[in-house]
């Protein structure tokens, strides 16, 4: 199989090129032990914590092939026709940073025992790989709730130690002493050098000298056999490309995700793996994004009801547009990089999302969720598949364990996988016709319309109900009201709603809320999510 | 008995003043460790029939092993030596009664007199002074970080974003070497135990190339021409030279001269303009990969088989790696060189200066925190800011006492504390000396520096026992004063048998509190034995809550007792059960914390500090103690208590010590 390598992908960044100019023979060379069989498919995944601000994120209206992309998918809309929306993900009423982290790649918060998505599929994909997989992240783990640092799990549910430095990803891929044969030689001389340090202490050494040296120089002579041994075993390979630059050392987080992102795209390339999770930040991050000129922590902000000014949702939506762009650069780099059968993307699905979506009230309804890449033909892109109700993210994990073959019949809790993946055969979100109106008594107002978030940024703590005919009805009440009646669950369905206030001028202004029924029934979950 | 008494006393002296101590010292032969003495007492003549008769019947025959102890196999001098803990502690149980156990035969009164006059003989008036046999010594993993760092001039870091309320460990080579276990001292230090593996190996050929690597590249081009002069285009000859003399130097840790070097500077001058960078690294990497970087005391000089004053580059190791577990920096290596270090003044002046060093700090964050177990606070709180809070409140104050020549007891009660705007609930009455914090708009919580102040109406503060992060970490009254006892009284205690199991819950119709069915549970002599000494301290500290507060008064129960549903099994939540009064085995009583506070630092006095200077004589020389090292431990605490009983004395009279200056080379390995 011929891999070829786009020009483009060296002019990019200001970190500098990642391959030398040698590194460049390799766009026409026939790769070693790869066949002329189709190219095998890979799964990715880009984890953006928080949530979001609904009103920026959700796409309003449209149908499945007649849709308008959000404000925030603004940065990487470019690829329409390449992703795959799926809204209404997610069936949880409240949950914590910690549960629905776990959630995304496991489909459930109880599923503990069992290895997330991710895992399964490596396990079925990565062949002969040298790495199985790869589990990136940008920060620290958080202690105070410590599933809000992990989304892949292993077979027995135990979280996967994440790696977030790009140069120790590029050593662990690329420089293995005992993968490469100029490394392996460097390793055999250094080995005679220092024994012949050793042997030489040795022989003027006193009895505890003796003994320590000799421990230090079986240990050298362990390895050199090992190094025999391999020089036997592994034929050159072209995971051992030793004229690849290492990524420099990074100067913001912006850098580090840029470098990071290279790293995939060539760990890919080069069929050093097939499978890699990359999570952007823990969920709960305190991480403060000072590169864009931020000095909130970015966990604050996304509290954006309670720690409501314009300016702090300005600097969320920054951040929220910040990990937007990134998304793009993953797809940009997976898209330059090519071989005879086409783009990595075309080759890869893509799973990009959040855990939660009002990033306040941790609603977990409406989940960012959206599939990148044509997973060789698998996946039918340039969609917007909105359900008719909410999905668990289970269902859409066994669609994705299906996808790549895996024979299985549930995974968390959920035996029933979500349609509209492959075709569109599932049922798309309509509408029950209702009527609305208003009544006021006294300083009692009910009203019976569809209920929304303000999309104006300078009240984002303010809901309105539609209603026919009527100046639409203000809500602007304190957070225990919001949070206690869960209005961000209910934004974009009909309710009926009853609340003490006062007409002001030409509208009704609702301050405080005594009831809130919807009207087809859906509720969110009492059960803590 | 006294005149030899005298003898070792005099000669000690004599080697701490430091006059002609090479002579002293290169004079005398190894001295038997058994020298014949009119009240000898053989082992296996006098010893071992008392053994047989009381104590194998348990500790010894076919299938019953008690306390996993097997008098059948000591037999050799080496293994009665080496049990010398072992006498020790059988020795205390045999006169306090508690062994042989009540219902089996028991010694008569010559008999255990017997025992003690072996045991004296043979361990205290018979051993002559001796420094112990010198032995090289891998270095930790923290050590190894630091000393990579001085050599290349830059710190290996893991490129991770450091939020807020996130743990990363920053140091690449904490984070791919192994956690060293604690070696056989109780330090990490001591190594001994801790083998060379070829996985270690490779993590240390991996972090050399990131290190060199790092050297080489860009970001640090200010580094390398502070080592070379400034460059221009490439690396000239010359410089390349120079820098594999400097990395010689810094990593073999004493002077080299260039015929040691002559294969490197060879290979360097037949390298090819182009190739010279690579040659020069490889030659580097040599350098760090060989066994005399990565072990003490390889190239140490001395003549073989006689108790002999260390090198002056071994001396400056032993102070940097006891100060700063760090090399010797220039200024220690210029002095070892002009051989001027072995000056009793010089070398002083140099401990000073050392623990002026913001590097001395690593006197409380690896002997400190090892000592006392202070790790075991980050489980306190899974909160990073608050956890580091409690956690570096004893850091900073151990490094304040090392540091500022502050007496020792002020480990046991002292006026001063560190606080942060996260521990300053605990001091109500004085945290106004620390100034206002006003939280970052934005930040959720943050970490903070400590504040010292001055504990002027917090009487239940001051000195490390409550300390909250050090209460809260041991966990009930069993523990806590387990901890004491063996942390800072220095009293080794047996593990538990197996089928305690649990202090039984009130019957009905029963009241009792917590301690008085602790104390009818635990009422059997084989568990007295123990409880008696770790009770009392431990209840002296029911005053405080779990969580490391202070119960101030009943107002407080009657607050908490509402939990007390939700926690019925929380031992420490019970209003009732503030009986902080106790005894403590010499017989003084005492009826809270406070007092027992005064008993600590006068009665207990000599035991804490004998306790004391055990821990610092084990981490400076990175290894355990051994039977002759209890002459200097005696001397080090008469010489201690002589001054003004400070941590500035203490630290200086470990460094005069025998064993700190002195070695012995052992040519032939003893027979197993």
């Amino acid at each position: 199989m011929t891999w070829r390598i786009d020009r483009r992908t060296f002019l990019r960044g200001t970190t500098g090129p990642l391959l030398p100019l040698p590194f460049l023979n390799l766009m026409g060379q026939t790769a070693s032990g790869a066949t002329a069989a189709a190219p095998p498919t890979r799964f990715v995944t880009l984890f953006k914590p928080n949530g979001v601000h609904p009103p920026s994120w959700n796409i309003s209206g449209g149908s499945e092939f007649d849709f308008r992309t959000s404000p925030l998918m603004k940065p990487f809309a470019h690829h329409k026709a390449d992703l795959l929306f799926l809204d209404n993900m997610g069936d949880f009423g409240f949950s914590s940073h910690a549960n629905s982290t776990r959630r995304f790649l496991s489909g459930h918060h109880r599923n503990t025992k069992s290895a997330s998505v991710d895992q399964l599929i490596a396990n079925r994909i990565a062949g002969d790989t040298a790495h199985r997989s790869l589990e990136l992240t940008t920060e620290g783990l958080f202690p105070n709730q410590i599933g809000c640092s992990y989304i892949s799990y292993g077979t027995d549910g135990a979280p996967i130690p994440r790696e977030s430095d790009p140069q120790l990803v590029f050593d662990r891929l690329f420089r293995s002493p005992l993968r490469d044969p100029v490394r392996r030689r460097e390793m055999t001389s250094l080995l005679d050098r220092v024994g012949d340090d050793a042997r030489s202490l040795s022989r003027k050494a006193g009895a505890e000298d003796r003994r320590t040296l000799d421990q230090y120089l079986s240990v050298v002579r362990d390895t050199e056999k090992r190094l025999q041994n391999l020089q036997t075993q592994i034929p050159n390979n072209r995971n051992s490309a030793g004229n690849l630059e290492r990524p420099s050392a990074p100067a913001n987080l912006d850098d580090q995700v840029e470098s990071m992102f290279d790293l995939i795209a060539l760990a890919l390339w080069t069929d050093s793996t097939r499978c890699i999770t990359y999570m952007l930040g823990n969920s709960n991050s305190r991480m403060v994004f000072d590169f864009l000129g931020i000095t909130e922590q970015h966990h604050y902000l996304s509290h954006f009801f309670r720690n409501f000014s314009r300016s702090n949702l300005d600097s969320l939506l920054k951040i929220s547009l910040w990990h937007m762009e990134k998304f793009d650069s993953l797809l940009n780099r997976l898209k330059s990089y090519r071989d005879q059968h086409g783009s990595l993307l075309e080759h890869c699905l893509v799973l990009f999302g959040s855990g939660m979506g009002h990033s306040d009230n941790h609603t977990a309804t409406r989940i960012p969720i959206v599939l990148a890449g044509q997973a060789s033909g698998r996946l039918k892109t340039g969609r917007y598949v909105r359900y008719s109700k909410n999905q668990q993210l289970s269902r859409l994990h066994l669609s994705l364990l299906d996808l790549f073959d895996i024979p299985i019949d549930s995974f968390a809790e959920t035996s029933d996988a979500l349609p509209g993946l492959s075709n569109s055969d599932f049922q798309p979100y309509r509408e029950i016709p209702f009527e609305s109106w208003v009544r006021h008594e006294k300083d009692t107002i009910t009203v019976q319309g569809r209920l929304r978030l303000s999309d104006d940024l300078d009240e984002a703590r303010v809901f309105y109900v539609d209603v026919e005919n009527t100046k639409a009805i203000r809500i602007e009440v304190a957070f225990r009201d919001f949070h206690d009646f869960n209005l961000a669950y209910h934004c974009g369905t009909p309710i009926k709603l009853t609340g003490t206030g006062s007409k002001q001028g030409d509208h009704f202004l609702i301050t405080k809320i005594t009831d809130l029924t919807p009207l087809h029934g859906n509720k969110p979950g009492s059960a803590a999510g | 008995m006294k005149i030899s008494d005298r003898f070792v006393i005099a000669l000690i002296l004599l080697l701490m003043v430091g006059i002609d101590t090479a002579n002293v010292a290169s004079a005398q032969t190894i001295p038997s460790k058994n020298v014949a003495s009119p009240q000898n007492i053989a082992f296996e003549s006098d010893i071992r029939p008392l053994l047989d008769r009381y104590c194998v019947r348990c500790h010894g025959a076919e299938d019953e092993i008690q306390g996993d102890i097997d008098f059948r196999f000591i037999k050799t001098k080496q293994q009665i030596e080496a049990a010398f803990e072992l006498w020790e502690s059988a020795l205390g149980l045999i006169e306090d009664g508690i062994m042989p156990p009540a219902d089996e035969p028991q010694p008569t009164a010559n008999e255990r007199a017997q025992i003690r006059r072996w045991y004296q003989t043979r361990f205290i008036t018979d051993v002559a002074p001796h420094p112990g046999f010198f032995r090289p010594r891998r270095l930790s993993a923290h050590e190894y970080r630091n000393t990579l760092q001085s050599v290349l001039g830059l710190e290996l870091d893991v490129l991770i974003r450091e939020a807020e309320q996130t743990v990363t460990e920053k140091s690449l080579v904490m984070k791919l070497l192994p956690t060293d276990p604690p070696g056989p001292s109780g330090f990490k230090n001591d190594t001994s135990a801790n083998p060379l593996t070829s996985s270690t190996w490779e993590q240390y050929t991996y972090l050399v190339d990131n290190g060199l690597q790092r050297l080489f590249a860009a970001p640090h081009r200010e580094t390398l021409e502070s080592y070379v002069g400034p460059l221009v285009e490439n690396l000239s000859q010359d410089q390349a030279h120079q820098l594999i003399r400097l990395f010689a130097l810094r990593a073999r840790r004493r002077s080299v001269s260039d015929e040691q070097l002559q294969s490197s500077l060879r290979k360097l001058r037949d390298a090819a303009p182009n190739d010279l960078i690579a040659v020069l690294q490889s030659e580097l990497k040599a350098v760090l990969m060989s066994p005399t970087f990565l072990y003490r005391g390889l190239l140490m000089k001395a003549p073989r088989d006689r108790i002999t004053p260390v090198d002056d580059f071994e001396l400056a190791e032993r102070l940097s790696y006891f100060l700063w577990a760090d090399m010797p920096d220039a200024e220690l290596l210029r002095l070892a060189e002009e051989q001027k270090l072995q000056e009793a003044t010089t070398l002083h002046q140099q401990v000073d200066r050392l623990l002026e060093s913001p590097k001395a700090r690593s006197l409380a964050i690896h002997f400190g925190v090892e000592w006392l177990t202070l790790d075991e606070i980050q489980h306190v709180s899974n909160n990073p800011p608050v956890a580091d809070a409690l956690r570096n409140q004893p850091i900073d104050f151990l490094h304040y006492l090392f540091t500022n020549n502050r007496p020792i007891m002020e480990l046991i009660d002292s006026d001063v504390a560190f606080i942060n705007a996260h521990t300053a609930k605990y001091y109500p009455s004085d945290r106004s000396q620390l100034p206002k914090y006003k939280r970052p708009t934005g930040i959720e919580v943050e970490r903070l520096p400590n504040t010292k102040i001055a504990l002027r109406q917090t009487p239940e503060r001051g000195g490390l026992l409550t300390m909250p992060g050090i209460l809260a970490m041991n966990k009930g009254p069993v523990m806590r004063g387990t901890w004491i006892l063996e942390r800072i009284i220095g009293q080794n205690l047996p593990e538990p048998p197996a089928d305690v199991g649990q202090t039984p819950a009130n019957r009905r119709g029963e009241n009792l509190t917590f301690r008085q069915r602790f104390e009818l549970h635990r009422q059997n002599p084989s568990c007295a034995a123990c409880h008696d000494k770790i009770d009392p301290l431990g209840f002296a500290l029911q005053q405080y809550d779990a969580g490391g507060g202070f119960r101030r008064s009943p107002k407080y129960a009657s607050m908490k007792q509402k939990t007390r549903s939700r926690n019925r099994n929380q031992q420490s939540l019970e209003p009732d059960d503030l009986d902080t009064s106790g005894r403590l085995p010499s017989g003084e009583t005492f009826q809270n914390f406070v007092e027992l506070k005064t008993l600590l630092v006068t009665t207990e006095k000599q035991r804490i500090l004998r306790n004391v200077v055990q821990r610092f004589l084990c981490y400076a020389l990175c290894r355990k103690l051994e039977p002759a090292d209890r002459i200097t431990v005696d001397a080090i605490i008469r010489k201690v208590s002589q001054g003004d009983a400070t941590f500035g004395t203490l630290i200086h009279a470990v460094v005069d010590s025998l064993p700190f200056q002195q070695t012995v080379w052992k040519s032939i390995e003893d027979r197993p």
